[in-house]
């Protein structure tokens, strides 16, 4: 709470915004164990479209039925559930990844990280056995011992004869590529494009909301690794003797991660609407699926049923706003 | 300078290229459709009785079906053959990629899956009609932006330009799709306000200007959203680099020879604020594309973005993969575009000085 306190002290609408997101999580997490009257991808055939009702006879739809006769306060924390099953993860392995990528691609540059040979050895021999190229029997074998050798070659006494047989791994070209090769088409045409194959299950839809957003976090946390990178602090710490990673990893990257205490609920809000986006054209997903986004798209069966639209429109767009309101109240704070 | 942009130009082609190429061969290793697709689903449902002789014949008339599209061929140019032991096959230009890539460059995007029209004129026949709806979105939202920020970068500092801002912040999360709802359910609403056609079909006995007239009709309110989804992430960033640049030095030395605010603001300050601006351009026209395939699905228009929907909800790889060449190359031209926009803006970027 200590941690919080700068961030909200003064502001009451992102403490309401928190307090929205903890609410929605919330939900999302005790969803199985709630005594909900209907189950949230059950249609109830006989009452198709019908308004919110409380009435005390009974199980009631609280908040109405869609045209398919699906409960609509059960669609809800179905989709609050997926909310936290799918996006958040997705989110946070983007984040991650694109941090770890982001961050190597910064702080080694094309020329900065020289390998010795021996490594390109090994991995050719073990990439020879994993795919099982031709001869692999015995090339990677090769290829593996004459790796082991070299590393062996290291010791001390022969290794200046050996130090100038290095390459440099162009770290920096590749991450910069994949995010251009990602980037090339809109992230929501190339999500309707992979998904057009057979419904994709929860974990594949998860892998490919993450592959689509890491490129984000990539180009913010390399920006920011290049400014860190000349920081005196680093100079000392590589006077002082460390080695690379471990100033990389240690002092460098934390100091170029900071920004994505602010961009990370921004990156997740563009991540349900991108995943609401889909859902509601309705691609990629079985007809079981229960979201926000699906439940807003059986309006357009019914227009007079207002009340099909107006909650998971409302629940969804003030996850956004609050996403968005605590994004900025990070942002602001004084400890920022 | 052309060097760097012939360079640029060359990476985007190049990524597009690749990125065609992934959706081309995860389409084709994901399956699962073109052969049932071609059948028929009815062939699921036939009776129990017929079911031993069927699997035999429905086997049989899968692989005519395979055949016929190609796609009994391998895939790519090197094959791995699963199980123990583990083979690879070299297949040279007999395999579905090399026949995509060469039917490409001959100007051939393949045939559907649904029912055997070039995709091509199926794209083109779409494109006529969403070039038209992307490129007037792009126009008016861009107008609209200056205009609004030109207005809120002079309005005085009271509640009104707070709330504006307010309230264009909070848009920018907005996603389309909401917004878009939200406009079908308030003015196309038969138990709402009617004003405007939302979806339907068009009246049977309509001739050219009325026909022509109800399809305007028809985009207003796509266009409304289209515009509307755009317009905050457009108008923001100019009325902070307005300010910004109301701030400077020669601003104070234009106001100071006596122009009015209005005069400096215009004629001084926009076009320094617009040069950053023009990043922002260059990611507008890839936005819109991906904007027309919610708009259109939900507006029912014959479009693109309603092309790709469709096809990918039906496995029709061909019209996927030639919908993601051309929003690769709608992202190629607002690059293109963008950097005509630089030069024009500013000359220390033309390549004669």
């Amino acid at each position: 709470m200590r941690y919080f306190r700068p961030f909200f002290g003064r502001q009451p609408l992102g403490g309401l915004a928190l307090a929205w997101l903890l609410l929605v999580s919330a939900v999302g997490v005790v969803a199985p164990w709630l005594p909900l009257p209907y189950s949230a991808a059950t249609p109830d055939l006989l009452q198709v479209s019908a308004p919110p009702s409380w009435s005390p006879i009974g199980p009631a739809h609280y908040l109405g039925t869609d045209p398919l006769g699906r409960d609509v306060l059960a669609g809800l924390v179905a989709g609050a559930q997926r909310l936290l099953l799918l996006s958040l993860p997705a989110v946070l392995l983007a984040t991650a990844a694109g941090a770890v990528a982001g961050g190597a691609a910064g702080y080694w540059g094309n020329q900065r990280l020289r390998l010795p040979l021996a490594a390109a050895t090994g991995a050719l021999g073990i990439a020879w056995w994993a795919l099982a190229l031709p001869g692999h029997a015995i090339a990677s074998i090769l290829l593996i011992a004459t790796a082991l050798l070299a590393i062996a070659a290291t010791w001390p006494p022969l290794a200046p004869a050996l130090r100038n047989y290095a390459f440099a791994l162009p770290l920096d070209a590749l991450v910069l590529g994949a995010t251009t090769l990602l980037g090339a088409v809109p992230r929501l045409v190339l999500l309707v494009a992979l998904a057009a194959g057979p419904p994709l299950t929860q974990l594949q839809l998860l892998a490919l909301l993450a592959v689509l957003a890491w490129p984000g976090t990539a180009r913010l946390v390399r920006g920011q690794m290049l400014q860190v990178r000349v920081q005196p602090f680093i100079e000392a710490a590589r006077a002082s003797g460390l080695p690379m990673s471990r100033i990389w990893w240690r002092h460098a990257l934390p100091h170029a991660c900071r920004p994505l205490l602010a961009y990370t609920p921004l990156s997740l809000a563009g991540l349900i609407s991108l995943e609401s986006a889909l859902a509601f054209i309705g691609i990629g997903q079985g007809p079981e699926v229960v979201s926000w986004g699906s439940l807003l798209a059986t309006v357009r069966q019914d227009p007079a049923a207002w009340w099909v639209a107006a909650a998971p429109g409302l629940a969804l767009l003030c996850t956004l706003l609050a996403l968005q309101k605590l994004a900025k109240s990070v942002a602001k704070s004084p400890d920022f | 300078m052309m060097r760097w942009l012939l360079a640029r130009l060359g990476r985007a082609v190049a990524a597009a290229w690749l990125i065609a190429s992934l959706v081309f061969i995860s389409s084709r290793l994901l399956g699962g459709g073109p052969e049932q697709l071609a059948l028929g689903d009815s062939s699921d449902l036939s009776r129990p009785a017929a079911g031993a002789r069927s699997a035999a014949t429905r086997q049989a008339a899968q692989q005519v079906v395979r055949h016929r599209l190609g796609l009994d061929m391998p895939v790519f140019y090197v094959t791995r053959e699963a199980g123990p032991p583990v083979r690879w096959q070299w297949h040279g230009a007999a395999n579905q990629y090399h026949r995509w890539v060469m039917a490409l460059l001959h100007g051939n995007l393949g045939y559907s899956y649904r029912d055997g029209q070039a995709v091509g004129a199926m794209l083109w026949q779409a494109v006529a009609f969403s070039l038209p709806l992307a490129g007037s979105a792009a126009v008016v939202a861009v107008g609209l932006a200056l205009g609004l920020g030109l207005y809120l970068a002079q309005a005085p500092g009271g509640r009104l330009r707070r709330l504006l801002l307010g309230l264009l912040a909070g848009w920018q999360v907005m996603p389309l799709f909401l917004l878009a709802l939200s406009l079908l359910l308030l003015f196309a609403n038969p138990d709402f306000l009617n004003i405007l056609p939302g979806s339907g079909q068009p009246p049977a006995n309509a001739s050219g200007p009325t026909l022509a007239g109800y399809w305007l009709a028809r985009s207003v309110l796509p266009l409304l959203s289209l515009v509307l989804a755009v317009l905050p992430e457009l108008t923001l960033p100019l009325v902070a680099m307005l300010r910004h640049e109301v701030r400077a030095g020669y601003a104070t030395t234009a106001r100071a020879k006596g122009l009015t605010a209005a005069q400096v603001l215009r004629r001084h300050a926009l076009p320094n604020a617009l040069l950053p601006l023009l990043t922002t351009l260059a990611d507008l026209l890839p936005t819109l594309v991906a904007g027309t395939v919610v708009v259109e699905v939900l507006f029912g228009l014959p479009g693109s973005g309603r092309l790709l929907a469709e096809a990918a909800a039906a496995h029709d790889y061909p019209v996927v993969v030639a919908a993601v060449l051309l929003s690769a190359a709608a992202r190629l031209l607002g690059l293109v575009l963008t950097d005509i926009l630089y030069f024009l803006a500013d000359p220390r970027l033309r390549p004669s000085a």
